[in-house]
């Protein structure tokens, strides 16, 4: 599985799989192979999920931020 | 020195008040006076207080509210000059009865303005993406709201990035902060969507999202805009402009991205599919495999039956067609002794030819002695069969 492969290309990839061992048609080697890319698709789906970190960056503004504000 | 025509003078003050920004968007209160009606529909009256009066057109008026000589108003509209009589006058383009909150007012005018012009147009609302990578989030960097938003965000979806724009979201300069904190964004490329927050507070505390000024920035996004200002009660114009309102600043944040467990869920119950799929795969080839093996043995089975039944056919032809069984009912077989070929034909042999005769059960030699041909004399119905 590429290594690189977002989260949300994951998924997509996963779905159009299952969505192909649905439609029928296939060879049985066809739809093993399929259902191993599925199978490595969701792992790597997963993977994202669990390595991933919320990344937070904030913008200059050029204005001197009161203490606080009424705000919630 | 320079010496001006009146109308010269009167276009420079015309010219002066026009660019004047409080004048061009000012609310006047007073009490009506001298009202009259054209006979075009205008209405034209002065507006005063204990000290002053100021003349007032409202050209092709639409009221709520019926005017009278002694009412207590508020009125909104730009200040100018009328250049054939120099009159200074407010060109009115609302008129309120006092004692409605001109807060209220300007809400109200602003918003059938700027729906108006179809800057809420639900044709115009673009979808939120599914999943977004960076999420643009402008509200104050010191409050509550930000570390609310970062939290549900990180909790549901921390594939993403926030790119918090700071800004003042009340007070002088909230309205520039926010337009410039959307507009930094907005000169981002890749920003998914954006999300525009604050917290509760009074319809004060919460005027920079009724501006103008902010619904335009809102509007020239790129990025969609996810609102999310003050309470589930509260709505400002900012609301109405934005790609999608949320009642919280919380709920903007859950909308802005997929739920994790709800993903989680997705991906397990993928992977059932796929298990279910492939299984059911497995299983149609083992049956297809069993039917044609079922299949094959069968036709194999008739075949050898077919295969027999020939057999014992050929071998009950053969039997009958022995010359043995043809000797058996008292029938010879004649050979010439030199050549070993059948005779069958009486012209076959002549008077002299050695010959060997075959019966049932031994065999042994001749001489032809004499021969004739034709059968007369001989016995009547002899087997005509041929062999």
């Amino acid at each position: 599985m590429d290594e690189r492969l977002s989260f949300e290309e994951a998924l997509k990839r996963l779905e159009k799989i299952v969505h192909a061992l649905q439609g029928g048609g296939l060879t049985l080697e066809q739809a093993i192979a399929l259902f191993e890319d599925g199978m490595g698709l969701a792992k790597t789906c997963n993977e994202r999920l669990n390595a991933a970190e919320l990344k937070i960056t904030q913008l200059q503004a050029d204005f001197e931020p009161e203490p606080e504000h009424k705000d919630e | 020195m320079q010496l001006y025509s009146v109308s010269h003078v009167i276009r420079y003050l015309r010219e002066v008040l026009e660019a004047d920004s409080l004048l061009t968007d000012i609310w006047v209160s007073g009490e009506v006076s001298n009202l009259r009606e054209s006979a075009a529909g205008h209405l034209y009256f002065t507006l005063k207080d204990e000290t002053s009066q100021l003349r007032c057109v409202f050209f092709r008026p639409k009221l709520a509210i019926t005017l009278e000589n002694g009412a207590a108003v508020i009125t909104h509209g730009h200040i100018s000059i009328y250049e054939v009589s120099g009159a200074l006058q407010l060109y009115v383009d609302l008129v309120q009865l006092e004692g409605v909150g001109i807060l209220h007012l300007e809400f109200e005018r602003l918003k059938a303005k700027l729906e108006e012009e179809g800057l809420f147009e639900p044709v115009r609302k673009r979808s939120l993406p599914l999943f977004p990578k960076r999420i643009g989030v402008v509200t104050s960097p010191t409050g509550a709201v930000f570390y609310d938003i970062a939290s549900i965000i990180g909790r549901r979806y921390p594939l993403v990035e926030l790119v918090l724009s700071p800004t003042l979201v009340q007070g002088d300069g909230a309205v520039d902060g926010i337009v410039q904190a959307l507009q930094a964004l907005n000169d981002m490329e890749d920003i998914d969507v954006v999300i525009l927050a604050r917290g509760g507070g009074s319809l004060e505390d919460l005027w920079a999202f009724n501006d103008e000024k902010v619904a335009r920035a809102i509007y020239a996004s790129k990025a969609p805009v996810i609102s999310g200002v003050g309470h589930d009660t509260d709505f400002t114009i900012a609301d109405f402009v934005a790609d999608v309102r949320a009642p919280t600043p919380s709920a903007a944040a859950e909308l802005a991205v997929p739920d994790y467990a709800e993903l989680e869920a997705h991906i397990q119950s993928l992977t059932k599919t796929l298990l279910i799929d492939v299984t059911r795969y497995l299983d149609r080839y083992r049956q297809r495999t069993d039917e044609l093996t079922r299949a094959a043995s069968v036709y194999l089975g008739n075949a050898l039956a077919i295969s027999r039944e020939k057999l014992r056919g050929r071998e009950l032809e053969l039997a009958s067609l022995s010359p043995l069984a043809t000797l058996s009912r008292g029938y010879a077989l004649v050979q010439h002794s030199a050549t070993g070929e059948v005779v069958s034909h009486i012209d076959q042999v002549q008077r002299g030819d050695a010959i060997d005769i075959k019966v049932s059960d031994g065999q042994f030699k001749g001489r032809v002695t004499g021969s004739k041909k034709g059968l007369q004399g001989w016995m009547n119905g002899f087997p005509s069969k041929k062999h």
